[in-house]
């Protein structure tokens, strides 16, 4: 870092704009503890001592992650006034490195949405045109890099909720391997897809910060050691061979004509420096987002059962224990929470559930499975990130069906547990880039060739 | 347990009913097929009985405690206030 500037007056200057920011990214600042933490690096620059790639960039936290001492509401009233007693893990490795917290950020409810507008604090506004919506789960964070008024965030992507608002605001956000980074101090949507990433707006970026959050966590059982990404392997471009795309995707008539064009003209254009490719068959899209939807609200039932005001959240006193539980959740959740608890209970309980979750399930492996064979073939497989362009602000809360198919492209690869990143390019929304399990250096490989290619 | 438990109690969500747009997507998995071969039944999200963690009490550190007390929706004469539990 030169002196030109101080970490204070940065920290300062990304505060102001945050704090004067009409695009709703916001939940609460974190000032206090922001400039406190500016002032120890600036001590520490001005004695001389070296300072660590991370130490004094500001960035921002979405609403769902524990800090401790720091209102976490995951945006609903239930929460509106709940303190986290902890820190998330991956959080705290990006202190631990000196990476400087600002925000927590504006998003969907719980992350139940796809365009931060189930949210108590205002929909959140398009980064490139604020009619439209930001995206979601994610999208105060992803709007919050666009607008640099954070270097970089780190969303929670459960089925594709740092890819969509990533794509939809033209910036880089990363979907790891699923546990490659800890959920520790994640609240929970779906467990078994739920994944935290780093959105900013370059590749290098994303790579020092997946380095810095990943690792086995013992707080989080279904994390696994990694090695970390080296600088020259994330540049590595020739490392990709092949490239698939699933022409289902391509084909529908859901896709509208101009991401289409643009995509297969990304594909020319990789085709003609060399690299195989293969288009492949994929599960159709309403199978897709109904396996995944179901298994995620069957999950998210299971987990929000713990929020009925008993020991913390906007507790409303009813007649008895029971009553006291539901006027608690029924007053506080959301209309498309409910929808998607009542939804999750549905699937589980007898009668439905061989019927509905366990087909879900049986789907869901069949999915993996195709994965399985698909990477047989292929190193890297693209899609679009979305089929259209971002809605309206108010259109998405009109049709929840309309919402749901538009994760048609993200929703697999959630279920297949893959790493996957939105690049802002190719198409309006960005190029969808995805690898075998483990395999997330690849991705930044092909991402690098995307970008000198594009 | 012959007493059918609606939808609204298994919520614990008052008034709670099933969604027209939700049971369109349950109509898609019920349509879909299903493979009879051995997939693996879902291992892929199966935890090594050799990888868990020590059994063991940890300490919350005090500021941890005082948090978790301060977010206690209801205090009265230095007690915390629960819904009456007995009843019916």
């Amino acid at each position: 870092m030169n002196k030109e500037i101080s970490c204070t007056d940065l920290v300062q200057g990304k505060l102001d704009l945050l704090k004067t920011n009409t695009h709703n990214t916001v939940n609460s600042l974190l000032d206090n503890i922001a400039l406190d933490l500016a002032k120890k690096v600036d001590a520490k620059i001005g004695n001389g001592e070296e300072i660590g790639l991370l130490e004094g960039i500001p960035f921002g936290i979405k609403d769902v992650y524990m800090v401790q001492g720091t209102y976490t509401t995951a945006s609903s009233d239930l929460l509106k006034k709940y303190k986290s007693p902890y820190t998330a893990t991956a959080i705290q490795k990006l202190l631990a490195a000196g990476a400087i917290p600002l925000v927590k950020e504006n998003c969907d409810s719980f992350g139940h949405g796809s365009s931060s507008e189930n949210t108590i604090f205002g929909a959140v506004k398009n980064a490139i045109n604020p009619d439209l919506v930001g995206g979601g789960s994610s999208g105060g964070s992803a709007v919050n890099v666009a607008k640099d008024y954070t270097v970089f965030s780190i969303g929670g992507d459960t089925g594709g909720s740092i890819r969509q608002p990533a794509g939809y605001n033209n910036v880089y956000g990363l979907k790891p391997t699923y546990g490659r980074i800890s959920r520790f101090g994640l609240m929970a949507y779906a467990s078994s897809t739920d994944c935290v990433g780093p959105i900013a707006k370059s590749i290098e970026d994303i790579r020092i910060v997946l380095n810095v959050m990943s690792g086995k966590d013992v707080k989080d059982q279904t994390t696994y050691p990694s090695e970390k990404i080296s600088k020259e392997n994330s540049i590595a471009i020739d490392e990709v061979k092949s490239v698939g795309y699933f022409k289902n995707f391509i084909e529908s008539d859901a896709i509208s004509p101009e991401i289409k064009a643009d995509f297969l003209r990304t594909i020319d254009k990789i085709k003609a420096k060399g690299i195989a490719i293969k288009e492949l068959d994929f599960f159709e899209s309403d199978t897709l987002v109904s396996t995944y939807y179901t298994l995620a609200m069957a999950e998210t039932a299971s987990n929000l059962s713990r929020l009925d005001g008993t020991n913390y959240g906007n507790r409303i006193e009813g007649d008895n224990l029971k009553d006291t539980y539901s006027i608690t959740r029924s007053e506080n959740f959301s209309e498309e929470t409910k929808r998607r608890i009542v939804g999750g209970n549905q699937v589980l309980s007898q009668g439905f559930s061989d019927e509905i979750y366990l087909k879900g399930l049986n789907l869901r492996d069949q999915i993996a499975a195709n994965f399985e064979k698909d990477f047989s073939e292929v190193d890297i497989i693209l899609s679009p990130v979305t089929p259209n362009t971002p809605p309206k602000i108010g259109d998405s809360l009109k049709d929840p069906l309309a919402m749901y198919l538009s994760d048609a492209y993200t929703v697999g690869f959630s279920l297949g547990q893959l790493p996957t990143l939105t690049a802002p390019q190719g198409t309006a929304t960005g190029i969808q880039i995805t690898a075998a399990q483990n395999n997330d250096a690849k991705v930044l490989q092909f991402a690098n060739f995307l970008k000198q290619l594009i | 347990m012959s007493k059918m438990m609606t939808v609204d109690i298994l919520s614990s969500i008052k008034g709670a009913k099933e969604s027209d747009t939700v049971s369109k997507l349950f109509d898609v998995i019920k349509k879909a097929n299903t493979s009879t071969s051995n997939l693996g039944n879902n291992s892929n999200n199966a935890l090594s009985l050799d990888d868990l963690r020590e059994d063991v009490v940890i300490d919350s550190s005090q500021i941890e405690k005082d948090i978790i007390m301060e977010n206690f929706p209801k205090k009265k004469d230095g007690y915390l206030v629960v819904a009456k539990v007995i009843e019916e």
